[in-house]
């Protein structure tokens, strides 16, 4: 029988994403999971606000980790966490943490580009090296979603940006990552590029007013997740609701 | 505001006929989301707390994890807090009211505090109780909001609910009133008549719990109700709408 890292990694399909509806708690997941869910991501803006922390690496590691075990333990589903930049700028201790994070059963995470806590992204150089020391640490059996924050960190979605993600692309598929994530690229033209020059299964966030999921599709989108929007909107709900209750 | 100027707003919003609403939470982003819909003051449940944790109700979420989310749910508010603390983590009076003071120390005006054998059979008798209570009143001091629950309704099926049982209930928030109890929380009981028989008898404010079927807000208050909380069912119904938006994601 293959393993849930297999099975998860399986579920990469270009052309035919899994579909990923970000949680937070035990209690997201089991929801998510009486769904249908094929696999679990937890998004760390989500976890960060459902505990009244900012988002950032602010959800302490500890809590993190003992968060994911939590809903490792609870259902049968693999769990992929979203590690923000695995709690360490240094790739030694990056590699520690997210071997930490594998101890608790989870098949993979998210790790970003972005400086945590301060200004713009780490140069590719860095990232690289931060990524294959990961690799090195946590083992084959383990999925990699490289994150690149370019699309977060401008408005100005054009082909020099595009060319900038393909460099980071390749370069984190040489180091030993599984996947590649890149929030808000939307547009299919893009995609199909992306897809095209990365030989790295693509991830990319649903939000509301995305273009539907069959057009990312026929772009050759292997993962689709729904970041924070998943927990905004159960709070909206929830909000009506209560305002409904008390007036 | 401060922690007891906070405690006495809050028991003040007890009105026997005007009953204050508490749509129940379980973590600090579900309090925001109460607070910005305009609550004038949060409550946790605690099966709603140990479900969104990967725990079973009845004290099966570990206390410092119950108590460190406490922790984080006063912090993100600036509404008074009243968290459901079930038995307090212990039987013997002291230890529990030990275990209480941690609660009002981390900023919570107020908590539920039951009289069931959490994890046993039946209820604590009336005399321990009443001891549990009064060890809790001497450690919080006298603003912190003890709402003292008696599980009868919860513990006997609906349809015996009766009279006989209604007065035992009487005897009990007697008993914990003069023990130094604040409120008293009757979940399980949606008979009107024998609500108002309590409410007639009882020192204390009346806590009902309410949920879709159960009497509407209007009749609760008439019956003399003081506080209407919601228990599990905000939790659930989220649970469910998001098991429905999940679902249409994956179409």
């Amino acid at each position: 029988m293959a393993s849930k890292f297999e099975r998860f990694a399986a579920l990469h399909v270009p052309g035919d994403p899994v579909v990923l509806y970000n949680i937070w708690d035990v209690g997201s997941a089991l929801a998510v999971e009486r769904a249908g869910a094929k696999a679990l991501a937890t998004g760390s803006h989500p976890v960060a606000d459902a505990q009244g922390w900012p988002d950032g690496q602010q959800v302490p590691l500890d809590f993190a980790l003992a968060n994911a075990k939590r809903i490792v333990d609870a259902t049968d589903l693999p769990l992929t966490v979203d590690f923000e930049s695995a709690y360490s700028d240094d790739p030694a201790q990056g590699g520690a943490n997210v071997v930490r994070l594998a101890a608790t059963g989870a098949v993979g995470c998210n790790f970003e580009d972005q400086v945590i806590g301060g200004e713009g992204l780490h140069p590719l150089e860095q990232q690289v090296e931060r990524i294959a020391a990961i690799r090195s640490a946590v083992g084959d059996a383990f999925f990699i979603n490289a994150r690149t924050d370019l699309f977060l960190k401008t408005q100005t979605f054009d082909d020099a940006l595009v060319d900038q993600a393909v460099e980071r692309g390749k370069a984190f598929a040489d180091a030993g990552a599984s996947g590649f994530f890149v929030p808000r690229l939307a547009d299919a033209r893009q995609i199909e590029r992306v897809v095209r020059e990365v030989p790295l299964p693509l991830n990319v966030i649903a939000f509301p007013g995305a273009p539907p999921k069959a057009e990312w599709a026929a772009a050759g989108v292997a993962r689709i997740s729904h970041g924070p929007f998943p927990h905004r909107a159960l709070m909206a709900k929830l909000e009506e609701m209560a305002r409904e209750a008390i007036s | 505001m401060n922690q007891t100027d906070k405690a006495k707003a809050f028991a003040e919003l007890h009105l026997s006929g005007d009953p204050l609403i508490l749509f129940n939470i379980w973590d600090a982003g579900s309090a925001q989301a109460v607070a910005k819909a305009g609550a004038k003051a949060i409550a946790s449940g605690s099966a709603s707390v140990a479900e969104a944790y990967g725990a079973q109700d009845g004290e099966d979420v570990p206390m410092e994890a119950a108590l460190a989310n406490a922790a984080r749910i006063v912090g993100s508010v600036d509404l008074p807090v009243t968290i459901d603390f079930e038995g307090g983590y212990a039987v013997d009076p002291e230890e529990t009211a030990g275990n209480v003071q941690r609660l009002a120390e981390l900023g919570a005006i107020g908590c539920n505090f039951e009289d069931q054998v959490v994890g046993g059979q039946g209820m604590h008798d009336v005399d321990l109780q009443a001891r549990r209570i009064a060890a809790v009143r001497a450690a919080v001091g006298p603003y912190f909001f003890i709402n003292a629950r008696t599980d009868y309704f919860l513990q006997a099926r609906p349809d015996a609910h009766d009279s006989a049982l209604a007065d035992a209930a009487i005897d009990r928030v007697k008993a914990y009133a003069e023990a130094g109890a604040s409120g008293f929380f009757i979940p399980g009981l949606t008979d009107l008549g024998l609500v108002e028989r309590i409410v007639e008898a009882s020192p204390l404010p009346v806590n009902a719990m309410t949920w879709p079927g159960a009497p509407s807000r209007r009749e609760w208050a008439d019956a003399g109700i003081a506080r209407i909380s919601y228990g599990p069912g905000p939790f659930r119904q989220m649970q469910d709408w998001l098991e429905t938006a999940a679902r249409a994601a994956f179409a």
